[in-house]
C-alpha cells in the first residue's frame, strides 16, 4: 500500500521534480554531482569554504535552486539523472539555503499564493526588478556583491532587450542595476548573515509524528485532519492524512514530503483523488508547521494550513467560525487532537452540547446570551487555550472581500494554458466601541458565509460589456474566467478580458452587508515560473 | 517638409488627383519611381509588395530564426537588408529575384552580439551600419560590453566583416543617415549623430538628459522601433512626457504629452518638442508628404493630427492592434501593418480603409519599409 502510493507520488511530481521522494539508491553526494556535471563551465576555486565558482557564492530556496538547475538544463546543456538532480537540489538547499528568519516575510511566493500585492518593496528593486519579477524573487536570494553584479550581467546576456523595456528605457537601466541595485543587494542580502550562521548551527527537529491540522480549500471549505508523518529516508517522510471538511464529509489522503534546509516542508499528497502540493515552513522547534496547500493543476485552489505537532498530547489548533452573534446559537468546529470535551468561551457564552468528537476535531453547539459582552473571547478546551479565538458581536457593520485586488486569466478553449481562477472570501467586522465601522477599533469577525455576484468595475467595463464575457462567480466565491482566444462579438475581437467588481453579501439577521473587491480578468500568463 | 505649402492645393483635389498633382509640381523624379513595400513575417519571409496594385510580388525565405523583422532598403531600392537570427545577422536580398547578395553574422563563440533594431544604410548605399550590443561569453558568466557602431562595406558581399567600429551609448534602437553631414543618426535616450569615418559623436537632441527641471517635467520615454519617415526623407524619434503644472505627482494638474525629435535626413535640419496631448498610444508618427504639420499615428486606432495646432483631426478605429505605419511618397496611401498578418491600406484624407494585403504569417514587430526604385 505504502509503496504503491509512493510510486504514484513520484509520477505526479513531474513539474516540480524535487517534490518527489529522495533517491533510495544514490550514494553520490552533492559536491560529487557538481564535480561530475558542472565543471565544464564552473571551476574549482581551491577555497574549501566556497569550492565552486558561481555556485558557492549564492544561497537560495529549494525552488530557487530548482530554477537554476532547470535553466542549466534548458539553456546550458546540463543533463542530470533525476535522482541526482534531487540529491543536488537537496544538498544545495541544505548547505546554501535561507534561514527561517530570511524567508519569513516572503513565503507567499514560495506558497504560490495568488493575488498578493507586495508590501515594503525596496526602492532599488522596484525600479529595476519588479517589472518582470516579484520583489520576493530577489529577496529570497543571498549573494556576494560580485555575484549580484554577475546576475545583472546575466540578465543583459540572457534578455538583451531588458534595457529597452518600458519603465527601464527612460533611465540608464544597466548602469543603475549594476552599480546601484546590485551593490545595495550585496549589502541588504549578503551571502554571509548572522541568521544563516545561527540556523546552520542549530539542531534540526525531526518532523515525524502526529500532526493536528486545520486548513481551507476554496471548493471544499474548511477542513480539520490528523496528518501522520512517518520517516522514510533522511529528511523524507511518508504522509497519511485523515479528517473532515466542515460539512462533516470525510477527507483522506496519502503522500510524501521532503524537508529542505531543516524546515522547508515540500509535500506531494493525493487527497480524495486530487493531487495537491504542500509548501509549509516548520517552526524552529519543529512543533508547528504553517503554509499553503493547493491543487497541483490549479494552484489558485488552495488555502492556509496550520499544523501542530500532537502525538499524544492534547493539541488545539483553531476554531471556525470565529464569531458568534449576541443571542444566537452557533456550531463551532474545533480543530485539534487528543482534546478534552470541556469547552469554555467565558461568561455569556454557553456550550449547549457536544455534537461530535473525533481524532481531528470537536464539534460543539454554543449559544451567546443576548447581552453577552462584545469582544474577542479566549477558547478553552480542557487545559488548552486559544486567545482571540471567537468574537461575540452585535451586528455586522461592514464586510471586506479578500483579496481586495485580484487577477484571473482566461484560458482553456482548446489552448494549452488552463484558466486561472480567482477565489474570494468575506471578512466581517462589527463597529466596535465607537459604533463607527471603518475605524481602528472595529472587531474582526473572521470569515463569514456570503453570496456572490459580479458587476462592471467602471464605465469602460460597462460599455464593453465585460460582465457578459469575462466570466462567472459561483456560490462558493470562485470566479471562473471566460474562454481564451479572440471573440469576434467584442470590440476589436478582443479576448474575454474584463474589469469587474466582485460583490460579497453577508446576511446578518434581517440586514445584508456587502463588500467589493476589484478583479481584472486578463490574458494568459505565458511565462510560468517556479518563483514568480 | 519644405514642399508642404506648394502641395496643399493639390491635396484639396483629393487622392484620385494625386498623381496628376505631382506631375504639376514638377517632381517628375517621383513619378518615375516605383515604390515597393517591404516587410517580414513569421516564420521568416521577406515580402515584396507592389504599391501600384497592392499585390504581393514575391516572398523570399530569410535564413535563420525570425528576429525582429527589421528591414532597411538600399537607397536605390534594389536591395533589402533584413535583420534575422534573433537580432544577430543581416542578410541582403535583391528584391527583384530574392537572391542573397550580402550577409554578415555578428556573434562569435566568445561574444554574443545583438542589434536591437539598429540598422541603416549610407546615402550612397556603400556602407551598412549596425549598433552592436556585445556580451562576452565567459565559461561561467556573462560580461556586458560597451555598445559600438559597426560599419560594413555592402560590396563585401557574403560573410562580410566590420571595417570600422566606434563606441556608442547604450540602448540605441533606430538608426538613420544624414546626407548633408554623412552622419549616422543614433536614436537612443538622446538623439545623437556619429561620423562613421571618425567615430565623432555629437548630440542632436537631449531627451533623457534634457535640461528641464524634474519639478516641471518627467524625463521623456523616447523610443522608436519602426517607421522612420523614409517616404519623405525624415527621421522621427517620438517621445512621451508629463508636464507637472502643479506639484510633481499631482496628476490632476498634469499634462500628458507626445513630443518628437524630427530630422530632415537630407539637410540635417532638426526640430524637437512637444506636439500633441497624449490621447492615443501610437508606435510611430508619420508626416504627410504634402503638409509637414500633419502627422499620422497607428496602434489600436489610425489617427491624423495637426501638430502645429496640437489637434487631433480624425480617428479611425482599427479592427486589431497594428504596430506599424508607412506611406507613399506622394501621400496617396497609408499602409498600417505589423502585429498580425494583414496590412490595412487607408486613404490619408478620410482615413477610410481602401484595401488590404493578406500575408502568409504574422508580422509581429517587423518593419514595413518603402523601397523606391527608379524606372
Amino acid at each position: 500500500m505504502k509503496n504503491h502510493s509512493m510510486k504514484r507520488v513520484i509520477r505526479f511530481g513531474g513539474a516540480v521534480a524535487f517534490l518527489g521522494l529522495a533517491s533510495t539508491a544514490s550514494a553520490i553526494d552533492g559536491p560529487q554531482i557538481i564535480k561530475e556535471n558542472c565543471l565544464l563551465c564552473h571551476s574549482e576555486t581551491g577555497n574549501a569554504e566556497a569550492p565552486f565558482s558561481r555556485i558557492s557564492q549564492q544561497r537560495k530556496t529549494p525552488e530557487g535552486w530548482q530554477t537554476t538547475i532547470n535553466r542549466m538544463k534548458s539553456q546550458r546543456g546540463l543533463s542530470l539523472k533525476p535522482e541526482h538532480e534531487r540529491v543536488l537540489i537537496k544538498y544545495l538547499a541544505d548547505h546554501q539555503g535561507l534561514a527561517p528568519a530570511e524567508t519569513a516575510d516572503l513565503r507567499y511566493v514560495l506558497e504560490r499564493q495568488p493575488n498578493v500585492v507586495e508590501q515594503n518593496v525596496p526602492e532599488h528593486v522596484a525600479g529595476t526588478c519588479t517589472g518582470c519579477h516579484s520583489s520576493a524573487r530577489s529577496g529570497l536570494q543571498r549573494r556576494t556583491t560580485d555575484e549580484w553584479q554577475k546576475l545583472i550581467h546575466f540578465h543583459m546576456g540572457q534578455v538583451p532587450t531588458i534595457e529597452y523595456l518600458a519603465g527601464h528605457r527612460d533611465r540608464p537601466w544597466f548602469q543603475i542595476a549594476l552599480n546601484e541595485t546590485a551593490v545595495k543587494m550585496g549589502e541588504g542580502y549578503p551571502l554571509q548573515t548572522q541568521a544563516w550562521s545561527d540556523w546552520k548551527a542549530k539542531p534540526k527537529a525531526a518532523l515525524n509524528g502526529q500532526w493536528a491540522v486545520s486548513g481551507f480549500v476554496p471548493d471544499k471549505g474548511e477542513f480539520t485532519a490528523v496528518m501522520s508523518v512517518m520517516p522514510n529516508q533522511k529528511d523524507n517522510y511518508i504522509t497519511l492524512i485523515n479528517g473532515h471538511y466542515a460539512d462533516g464529509s470525510k477527507l483522506t489522503g496519502s503522500g510524501s514530503a521532503t524537508v529542505f534546509t531543516g524546515y522547508e516542508w515540500r509535500g506531494a499528497i493525493v487527497i480524495d483523488g486530487r493531487k495537491m502540493r504542500q509548501v509549509f515552513a516548520a517552526s524552529e522547534d519543529g512543533k508547528q508547521m504553517a503554509g499553503r496547500m493547493y491543487l497541483k493543476n490549479d494552484e489558485v485552489m488552495g488555502g492556509r494550513v496550520l499544523a501542530e505537532k500532537a502525538d499524544k498530547a492534547a493539541t488545539l489548533v483553531s476554531v471556525t467560525p470565529s464569531s458568534i452573534k449576541q443571542g444566537a446559537s452557533q456550531t463551532l468546529i474545533i480543530a485539534g487532537a487528543n482534546l478534552s470535551n470541556k469547552v469554555s468561551l467565558g461568561n455569556g457564552v454557553k456550550v449547549e452540547k457536544v455534537i461530535s468528537q473525533s481524532a481531528d476535531r470537536l464539534v460543539v453547539q454554543v449559544k451567546a446570551d443576548a447581552k453577552a459582552a462584545i469582544g474577542q473571547r479566549t477558547l478553552s478546551v480542557g487545559k488548552q487555550t486559544l486567545e482571540n479565538a471567537v468574537a461575540v458581536y452585535d451586528q455586522v457593520a461592514r464586510v471586506e472581500i479578500t483579496p481586495t485586488e485580484s487577477i484571473a486569466r482566461i484560458g482553456g478553449n482548446g489552448g494549452p494554458i488552463p484558466k486561472r481562477k480567482s477565489t474570494y472570501r468575506a471578512v466581517g467586522y462589527a463597529a466596535g466601541a465607537d459604533g463607527k465601522p471603518g475605524t481602528e477599533d472595529d472587531l474582526s469577525l473572521g470569515y463569514l458565509p456570503a453570496t456572490w455576484s459580479l458587476k462592471a468595475f467602471d464605465e469602460v467595463a460597462e460599455h464593453d460589456n465585460d460582465l457578459k464575457y469575462a466570466g462567472s462567480i459561483d456560490a462558493k466565491g470562485i470566479f471562473t474566467p471566460g474562454d481564451a482566444g479572440l471573440n469576434p462579438e467584442r470590440k476589436m475581437s478582443t479576448n474575454n478580458v474584463g474589469n469587474l467588481a466582485v460583490v460579497g453579501t453577508v446576511k446578518d439577521g434581517a440586514n445584508s452587508v456587502s463588500g467589493e473587491a476589484h478583479l481584472l480578468v486578463t490574458v494568459q500568463d505565458f511565462v510560468k515560473e517556479l518563483i514568480q | 517638409m519644405k514642399l508642404s505649402k506648394s502641395f496643399k492645393p493639390a491635396r484639396l483635389l483629393g487622392t484620385a488627383m494625386t498623381s496628376l498633382a505631382l506631375l504639376g509640381t514638377g517632381l517628375s523624379a517621383q513619378a518615375a519611381t516605383d515604390e515597393y513595400l517591404l516587410t517580414v513575417t513569421r516564420p521568416n519571409q521577406l515580402h515584396v509588395i507592389d504599391t501600384k496594385t497592392d499585390k504581393l510580388l514575391r516572398s523570399c525565405d530569410v535564413p535563420g530564426t525570425f528576429g525582429n523583422g527589421g528591414v532597411a532598403p538600399s537607397p536605390d531600392g534594389k536591395i533589402a537588408y533584413v535583420m534575422t537570427n534573433k537580432w544577430e545577422d543581416v542578410v541582403g536580398f535583391d528584391i527583384s529575384n530574392c537572391k542573397i547578395v550580402f550577409s554578415m553574422s555578428q556573434s562569435t563563440p566568445k561574444e554574443q552580439v545583438k542589434s536591437i533594431i539598429s540598422m541603416a544604410i549610407s546615402a550612397d548605399g556603400k556602407e551598412l551600419y549596425t549598433v552592436q550590443n556585445p556580451v562576452t561569453l565567459h565559461k561561467d558568466h556573462f560580461e556586458t560590453q560597451q555598445p559600438r557602431l559597426a560599419v560594413y562595406n555592402t560590396a563585401d558581399g557574403m560573410d562580410a566583416k566590420p571595417v570600422r567600429t566606434f563606441p556608442v551609448d547604450r540602448r540605441i534602437t533606430k538608426l538613420g543617415y544624414i546626407e548633408a553631414t554623412n552622419e549616422v543618426i543614433l536614436g537612443g535616450g538622446d538623439v545623437k549623430a556619429i561620423n562613421a569615418k571618425t567615430g565623432k559623436i555629437r548630440t542632436l537632441a537631449k531627451l533623457q538628459n534634457w535640461d528641464r527641471s524634474p519639478e516641471g517635467w518627467v524625463p521623456p520615454d523616447a523610443f522608436q522601433m519602426h517607421t522612420i519617415g523614409e517616404h519623405i526623407g525624415e527621421y522621427i524619434m517620438p517621445y512621451f512626457t508629463i508636464k507637472w503644472n502643479g506639484a510633481p505627482g499631482d496628476m490632476e494638474k498634469a499634462e500628458f504629452l507626445w513630443g518628437m525629435t524630427r530630422i530632415d535626413t537630407k539637410t540635417g535640419e532638426l526640430t524637437s518638442g512637444e506636439v500633441l496631448p497624449f490621447e492615443f498610444i501610437v508606435f510611430n508618427w508619420l508626416t504627410d508628404p504634402n503638409d509637414s504639420d500633419i502627422v499620422y499615428g497607428a496602434f489600436n486606432t489610425l489617427s491624423k493630427h495637426n501638430i502645429k495646432e496640437g489637434k487631433t483631426l480624425k480617428v479611425h478605429n482599427m479592427p486589431h492592434t497594428y504596430y506599424n505605419i508607412n506611406m507613399l511618397q506622394d501621400g496617396s496611401k497609408i499602409y498600417v501593418g505589423g502585429t498580425s498578418s494583414d496590412i490595412s491600406v487607408h486613404d490619408p484624407e478620410t482615413l477610410e480603409k481602401i484595401g488590404s494585403i493578406q500575408l502568409s504569417g504574422d508580422m509581429s514587430t517587423s518593419d514595413m519599409r518603402i523601397a523606391k526604385v527608379q524606372r
